[in-house]
């Protein structure tokens, strides 16, 4: 069997005794095969018992083990150690702690905030079926809706996405990427009855509008949800509900307006279409300045000249659509809205 | 610290997270904690791949509860408890669509009705499953509903004992994980829900890390029996190098098992149901295999091939995901393109807690779940059966928790219970001490590996006594290096070995007691079942000094008497 000498280069931090974190290089002989858990378990078995970090199911689907390998957020038990080493016989793996959660020892992050997210967004099906009548019956429910909810109920909580992802990185306020892929799950639930609501909840401040369309919690997440669909599914479904009185929503239907309409932004009624009036003036000062520097966009903007394909891409994206909710399985009682309806991606 | 509530739950796999919301819905007004060492929804239930029987009919419309209780008895080799097994499969359609109903993703007939199929042991397809993540996908369920109705979960805190006033429920002492605090929580009814304890088998176990018994171990040391110890399951289908579990549901599709002379030789030992034969018998099949050189040799060990090509990528990938996925990272084999190698593995603690319908000798006390043992899987469980126990037991254990808790006075916990923790937890950091836990942990998995696994004969049991009992004594000088409060993983792992010692040395004892051969536990001094001698439940009791003492009670029978037992 294949072995090498691997140094792994470990995040230290007890907060009762180190002022600041650092980090620990245990050089160990790897064979090939082995998993980064076990060999962290060897570390903590023979090295370091004082090695702290978390683990149970060690077969990648209870979710402990998610750590960052290499600056990458993964799940240490799924991940084998030849697979992180470096190309150019350089045997050093770098383990440290997800981001954007604190941490409270070594290797072990606070996961709460995770769970009140889930909380606070009705992370559950409410049952159509009233308390009493509980049991009697099974629904009727399509293959095909099943398929549709089945890679998001794969999450894990792992929190892999939760450490890669940018919003979170600038604001720790934000939903998260597990907390919307949960409530895409729930809302195209036909046994659910709080769509609305957790809609609603979802798309409120530090919500849904506020992803960034990155993709990074879609490129690692662990479980390969596709995620970023059901964000987008999210804010179709918004509109469709006409949930059109938020930021965020206000803002994507401003580009879609403008595209279709001048195949560029008005960049200049942005703010107000956006913020409304009262939230626009909040940006009159950094108008002022752009003003100064001879930055001020163009205030009456003409289509440009190809708009007329782009009106072409409009009615085809229309046609498409039309034919998706005609073929859409219609057991959830809620037809798409014809458009228009924002369109993602970045 | 202490805290009071009505009703504390220990354990938040499926069976404490179905007792805490039955309990809330039953009566709102009741205070609910749920205790776990791990987050809930990283239990490991979560870990539950294959599905949940129940004689809903979808599949075989001739399907009836009856037919499902004696597969259930016939599968247990006639040592489950008839009444339990009735109320168990009479429940199950009922308990299986409250799930369905509460939002469980169950996989789908074209029908629409939940999607069934076929798993060993049974005369009917019987077993409800989402794809290939069952338990993933009820634990998540039921933890969804226990937030939508607002159960007070303490995370991160390790159950160290339970505590009881002449046999009236006082509560239990807790470690709280992140601060290394000794937390009292009082409470009139507990309920133990801790799952089992398989790991003891360490490297040769598909069980989580922390299926250590711990609920069992002071359930003992409250004075409570263990009954059944000895039986404990080997799943047939364990990754050869990792021990972890390929579902039965990829017999179910239709895998084989072959020899490395390509034959499937289940055909010599059960000619009928074959893949699909009860798991003792199948694991043991394939041990004869592997003794008999009819294995593949490799570097980590003999083994058999699964083979699931035939079933055909698409099949592969759309009911078996998972399979493929484990296959791929821990054998680095895809079982589109090559047949899967595998090994018996242990999986499942038939024994537990001795409960009779949840209910424990300690008055306030109810056990469910893997560490109880009810008895519903007597000395074999059937593939499917316990996800069904937990979901039934719990939400049994929860409604009577809350009819009873009103009902009940809340006792103190003497200060001296926290007290004496604390010393012992103190005690381990003594720098006289030097035993190391990693090679203490070794030495058990291995000693119950090669003493006390799938073939059984009274010279090796005893040798496995024997070390056992040398291990549990070596643990008193046992040395917790980590002395921090932070986050003491270290010291976890101690109170862990500790317990899986108690109960090792309940499992070689009553193995080695017991002479006869009943499902699971096979002795090849006594290779035939004795009813006459035999057909009891074994009981451990710990005496003041920490020895096990032995006993019996008898078999509750109803419907179905004694047969011989073949497939
Ligand atoms: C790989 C695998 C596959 C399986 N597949 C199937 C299947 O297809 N069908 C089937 O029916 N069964 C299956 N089983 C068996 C089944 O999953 C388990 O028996 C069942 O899930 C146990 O549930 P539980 O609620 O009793 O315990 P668990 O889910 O194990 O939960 C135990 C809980 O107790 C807590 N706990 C433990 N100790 C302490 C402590 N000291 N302090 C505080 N909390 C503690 C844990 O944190 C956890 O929350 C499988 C088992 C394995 C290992
Ligand atoms: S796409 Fe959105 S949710 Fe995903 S990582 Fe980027 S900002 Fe976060
Ligand atoms: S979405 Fe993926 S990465 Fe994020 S928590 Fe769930 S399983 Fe982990
Ligand atoms: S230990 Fe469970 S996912 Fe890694």
């Amino acid at each position: 069997m294949e072995r090498r000498e691997v140094s792994f280069r470990i995040y230290r931090y007890n907060p009762q005794v180190d002022r600041t974190p650092f980090y620990d290089n245990f050089r160990i002989a790897v064979e090939k095969g082995i998993t980064i858990l076990r060999a962290l378990n060897h570390i903590k078995e023979h090295l370091e018992p004082r090695l702290t970090f978390r683990a149970f199911c060690q077969a990648g689907i209870c979710g402990s083990c998610a750590v960052r390998i290499n600056g990458v957020s993964k799940l240490a038990c799924t991940t084998q150690v030849w697979d992180e080493l470096g190309g150019d016989g350089e045997h050093t793996i770098l383990i440290e702690p997800l981001n954007n959660l604190e941490v409270v020892r070594d290797l072990v992050v606070d996961i709460n905030p995770i769970m009140d997210k889930l909380k606070e967004n009705y992370s559950w099906v409410k049952p159509a079926i009233p308390q009493e009548k509980m049991g009697r019956k099974e629904h009727i429910v399509s293959d095909g809706e099943f398929e549709a909810i089945n890679a998001a109920s794969d999450c894990i909580l792992c929190g892999s996405c939760y450490s890669e992802c940018s919003m979170m990185e600038v604001n720790r306020s934000y939903i998260s990427p597990p907390v919307l892929v949960k409530a895409f799950r729930m809302n195209n639930d036909s046994r659910d009855t709080l769509a609305c609501e957790r809609l609603e909840r979802v798309s409120s401040d530090h919500g849904l509008w506020d992803c960034a369309h990155c993709h990074k919690c879609m490129e690692h997440c662990t479980k390969n949800i596709p995620i970023m669909d059901g964000i987008h599914r999210l804010r179709e479904e918004a509109f469709e509900r006409g949930m059109t009185d938020s930021e965020g929503a206000r803002h994507a239907q401003a580009f879609f307006d403008d595209i279709r309409d001048v195949g560029r932004l008005r960049e200049v009624t942005l703010p107000l279409r956006t913020k409304g009036m009262i939230g626009s003036l909040g940006m009159v000062p950094l108008a002022v300045k752009m003003g100064l520097k001879g930055r001020t966009p163009p205030l009456w903007v003409r289509p440009i000249p190809d708009i007329d394909r782009v009106s072409e891409i409009y009615s085809r994206l229309e046609a498409s659509r039309e034919d998706a909710a005609e073929a859409s399985n219609p057991s959830h009682g809620r037809t798409p809205l014809s458009p228009p309806y924002p369109v993602g991606g970045k | 610290m202490e805290h009071k509530f009505d009703i504390v739950i220990v354990g938040a796999g499926g069976g404490g997270l179905f007792a805490a919301l039955e309990a809330v819905r039953t009566n709102p007004r009741v205070s609910v904690a749920v205790i776990s060492k791990v987050y809930p929804t990283r239990s490991h239930t979560s870990a539950a791949q294959g599905g949940v029987n129940a004689a809903l009919g979808n599949k075989d419309r001739d399907d009836t509860v009856d037919l499902h209780v004696f597969d259930t008895v016939k599968g247990s080799d006639y040592l489950a408890d008839q009444d339990a097994v009735e109320y168990l499969c009479g429940q199950a359609p009922s308990v299986v669509r409250e799930l369905e109903n509460l939002g469980a993703p169950f996989s789908r007939f074209a029908d629409g009705t939940i999607a069934q199929r076929p798993f060993g042991g049974t005369v009917k397809d019987r077993c409800c499953y989402c794809a290939d993540k069952t338990g993933h996908t009820l634990l998540h369920t039921l933890f969804e509903q226990c937030l939508r109705r607002g159960v007070t979960f303490f995370n991160e805190y390790f159950l160290l004992s339970l505590e009881h006033a002449d046999g009236d429920c006082q509560g239990v002492v807790t470690l709280n994980m992140a601060t290394s605090a000794i937390e009292a929580f009082v409470a009139p009814v507990v309920i133990l829900a801790t799952g089992g304890h398989a790991k003891m088998y360490w490297n040769r176990s598909s069980n989580a890390a922390g299926n250590t018994g711990d609920g069992q171990a002071a359930a003992l040391r409250a004075g409570i029996p263990l009954k059944d110890m000895e039986f404990i399951q080997f799943h047939p289908t364990g990754l050869r190098k990792s021990g972890l579990l390929v579902t039965e549901g990829a017999r179910g599709e239709g895998g084989y098992l072959l020899n490395r002379h390509g034959e499937r030789f289940m055909v010599r030992y059960a000619p009928q149901k074959m893949e699909l034969g009860p798991r003792d018998l199948v694991a043991r099949s394939m041990e004869t295999e592997i003794i008999e050189g009819n294995g593949f040799e490799s570097d980590a060990g003999s083994y058999i091939e699964l083979d699931l090509r035939h079933l055909g990528a698409e099949a592969i990938k759309k009911k078996l995901p998972q399979i493929r996925e484990l296959s791929m990272h821990f054998e680095g084999v895809d079982p589109i393109a090559e047949p899967i190698p595998v090994r018996p593995t242990a999986h499942y603690s038939m024994g537990g807690i001795d409960a009779h319908m949840a209910k424990t000798a300690v008055r306030g006390v109810f056990a469910v779940g893997e560490c109880a043992c009810v008895s519903v899987h007597g000395a074999n469980r059937l593939g499917g059966n316990s996800l069904l126990d937990i979901l039934v037991f719990g939400k049994r254990a929860g409604q009577e928790a809350a009819e009873e808790a009103p009902r009940r006075k809340a006792l103190g916990i003497p200060p001296g219970a926290v007290a004496g923790m604390a010393d012992e937890i103190r005690s381990y950091a003594n720098p006289e001490r030097y035993e190391r836990y990693g090679i203490l942990r070794e030495e058990m998995g291995k000693a119950m590996g090669d003493n006390v696994g799938i073939y059984r004969v009274e010279g090796r049991l005893r040798k496995g006594v024997e070390e056992i009992l040398a291990l549990r004594e070596r643990f008193r000088r046992i040395r917790l290096f980590d002395t921090g409060t932070v986050y003491n993983t270290n010291l976890i792992q101690i109170l862990e070995l500790k317990n899986m010692l108690d109960l090792a040395s309940c499992v070689a004892l009553t193995a080695l007691a017991r002479q006869e051969s009943r499902g699971s536990h096979f002795r090849e001094d006594f290779p035939r079942r004795d009813d006459q001698a035999w057909h009891l439940h074994s009981l451990c009791t710990m005496e003041r000094d920490g020895d096990i003492r032995l006993g019996h009670k008898p078999v509750t029978m109803g419907k179905y008497s004694l047969e011989t037992r073949s497939y």
